[in-house]
């Protein structure tokens, strides 16, 4: 783990030069630029709340498209860098086979990168906020840690499937797929709340209720967007009972995933 | 302590395709039951290698396609990693593996330079130093907020190679980029390459195929085959030894391929060109400035008045050098079995590979028979004064220079009175 902040401290202008480089590139002949990054998350707010005016989605106190729009912001910042993560090894085959340096640099890239774009949608969160006229509170200040979590989240995704996809590019196929299936099995769509309520209160599932609810909360996605929603939107603490399992999860299988990128690493030249 | 130490390296490549799922669970289930599971052959690509570079040598690495040059470079640089063996490596390396690596097209000189700078390894503040001096050398002022897709191949490659070679490294790792850009430029990053060696002590490691010009660079030379060391050494020996072994090559495969053209006619069977010493001894291999002679051997089917006979030497791309001929003095032939022979007095061509043609007719220009790449031969030299001439030509030229003290007053021109 000590050698891994190392590398991170030594190659951080490399990481931050190779961010920039994704982001510029992405870009640089797009006139719309930088507005692509929010055009995905507003675009499926809007159809979230149209869904939500059919079947009906108990939000709460708070607004729908605010509450969906703060949950896109992690699902999709977890989403694109977990996916650009498992990529990122194979796409810069020309690099991999010129030129050394720690491999991870290409994982923790992928993720770096997409940090400035979840940076942009805070802007207009902020907008959609400032319309329901909601005023942030003190709780706020845990943002930076649910995003640090999150990043780890994803580079336990990301460096695993990079390191397989590197050995067959059938990761990078199903990936697209697990996701959009994670993504309702996380409280996107629909807040956690509901969950806990059919779980925990009502019981639904008689005395499996309590274990369905700890499988549910072991996707760390699902204590991250609803703490995230509760520091921002509700003005309350982080649901720790929701986040535990999660936060495990992310403990047991990040030294394992980064363990296996390390030694098929050593290969990556000969195969790619 | 070594700058450079290399023991036992090897490294194995399995030859074909990567395995699917299907076949690799089929392997892992014969293995399970005990079954023998078919191995795909494994290639050598380095095989037992060793030798250490001490601090400021400069070591060229030569040998043909295939030898093992880059994959050694490549562990070198940390890129791949052995099967067996171990590299050690004392200091940064600067690896200007084809360089240019990771230039993105979308961006402008200036965002490549610092791109392309942070990928080899140096700081922001590093780059930010010796930028000016990076696009100066590359003469690169006027387009370096242009985007590099719209550069030509060569400004792209005198790009990166300013880039490259301006990182501070003690040892570097150099693989065919002298080659780069127009002339003038090549002198630029030879003499670059030469400062680097000489001025600031660098270890460096240079693959090349131009063998003169390592020569020239190197202290050491070391030569591969087929994944082994075959040769260490002095330069000069060693690249001697390479371009014996490259024309042998050359003249198993001038032989091998079909003989040129040929046109031949009933009045004569031509049977072979033999090329023989200064002993008679049938060889294929000659001295450079020694006698040869050049026999020839055909039957006559009917008698032939007045022929005569050409024998010419071509490359073996057929590139018509010399040839001499016997118009002036023709024979008349009998039926029946005939030998030439042609006696030259010094062979003045410079080592190499040479292939032979023969023209037989009447000096009116009836041909009887004619055809190219009969018989190769090689020319061998050990001496140094003729093999260094190898590169700039194909004949030997004889001479001396002499330093002529001229008087002040003495005119340049001599003007006719």
């Amino acid at each position: 783990m000590l050698t891994v902040a190392r590398n991170l401290y030594e190659y951080r202008e490399l990481v931050a030069t190779l961010a920039w480089k994704n982001v510029a590139v992405r870009y640089k002949q797009a006139a719309l630029g930088l507005a692509w990054a929010v055009i995905k998350p507003v675009t499926l707010m809007l159809i979230f709340t149209l869904v939500k005016s059919f079947v009906g989605i108990d939000s709460g106190s708070v607004p729908y498209p605010v509450l969906t729009f703060a949950a896109l912001m992690p699902w999709i910042f977890f989403q694109e860098s977990a996916s650009d993560g498992v990529n990122s090894v194979v796409s810069n085959t020309a690099l991999i086979k010129k030129i050394y340096f720690p491999r991870e640099i290409f994982p923790i890239t992928a993720v770096s990168t997409k940090l400035i774009e979840l940076g942009i949608n805070f802007v207009i969160l902020a907008a959609l906020m400032l319309w329901y006229r909601m005023a942030p509170t003190a709780h706020i200040a845990w943002v930076p840690l649910i995003v640090a979590y999150t990043v780890l989240a994803a580079l336990t995704v990301g460096l695993f499937g990079a390191a397989v996809n590197v050995y067959y590019r059938d990761m990078g196929q199903a990936l697209p797929v697990l996701l959009s299936l994670l993504m309702y099995a996380s409280p996107v769509i629909y807040p956690l709340q509901l969950v806990k309520d059919k779980l925990l209160v009502q019981q639904a599932a008689g005395e499996w209720s309590q274990a369905l609810y700890t499988l549910y909360t072991l996707n760390p996605l699902a204590g991250i967007i609803d703490a995230f929603q509760n520091v921002v939107l509700r003005g309350r603490a982080p649901d720790w009972g929701a986040l535990l399992p999660g936060a495990l999860t992310v403990a047991v299988l990040l030294p394992l995933s980064y363990a296996f990128f390390k030694r098929a690493e050593s290969w990556f030249a000969d195969v790619i | 302590m070594p700058a450079i130490e290399v023991s036992h390296l090897t490294k194995e490549y399995r030859l074909g395709a990567m395995q699917g799922l299907k076949d690799a669970a089929l392997a892992a289930a014969r293995r399970l039951l005990g079954h023998p599971v078919p191995e795909r052959p494994l290639f050598k690509a380095l095989d037992d290698v060793s030798f250490a570079i001490e601090p400021g040598e400069v070591v060229g690495i030569i040998g043909h396609n295939g030898a093992g040059k880059s994959t050694l470079l490549k562990m070198l640089a940390r890129i791949s990693t052995p099967t067996r063996g171990t590299v050690k490596v004392n200091g940064r390396i600067a690896p200007l593996i084809e360089v240019g690596a990771g230039f993105v097209p979308d961006f402008t000189g200036r965002e490549n330079v610092y791109l392309n700078a942070a990928i080899l390894g140096m700081s922001k503040a590093e780059i930010g130093r010796k930028f000016d001096e990076i696009v100066d050398f590359a003469e690169m002022a006027e387009f370096i907020d242009t985007p590099v897709k719209r550069y030509s191949s060569g400004m792209q490659v005198k790009l990166a190679f300013a880039v490259a070679t301006s990182i501070d490294s003690e040892i570097l790792i150099v693989d065919e980029v002298l080659a780069v850009g127009d002339l003038a430029f090549q002198r630029k990053c030879f003499d670059r390459m030469e400062d680097m060696i000489k001025r600031q002590g660098k270890t460096v490691l240079i693959v090349s195929h131009n063998i003169r010009q390592l020569e020239r660079l190197c202290s050491r030379v070391v030569m591969m085959d087929h994944g082994r060391k075959v040769a260490d050494g002095d330069p000069t020996e060693v690249s001697n030894l390479f371009f014996d072994y490259s024309n042998r090559k050359i003249k198993s495969v001038a032989s091998a391929t079909s003989p040129g053209r040929v046109r031949a006619s009933e009045e004569l069977t031509f049977q072979v060109v033999t090329v023989h010493d200064s002993q008679g001894q049938v060889v294929d291999k000659v001295e450079c400035l020694h006698p040869v002679r050049v026999r020839l051997r055909f039957s006559v089917n009917r008698p032939l008045k007045r022929i005569c006979f050409l024998v010419g030497i071509h490359t073996t791309d057929f590139v018509y050098l010399t040839a001499n001929n016997n118009v002036e003095d023709p024979r008349d032939l009998d039926v029946g079995e005939h030998a030439i022979d042609l006696d030259i007095g010094r062979i003045t061509l410079l080592p190499g590979v040479y292939s032979i043609r023969v023209w037989i007719g009447t000096p009116e220009g009836r041909e009887s028979f004619y055809g190219e790449n009969l018989a190769s031969v090689q020319v061998h030299s050990n001496d140094h004064l003729i093999t260094r001439q190898q590169e700039m030509g194909l004949f030997y030229l004889d001479g001396t220079f002499t330093h002529v003290p001229l008087k002040k007053e003495s005119p340049l021109v001599v003007t006719p009175s």
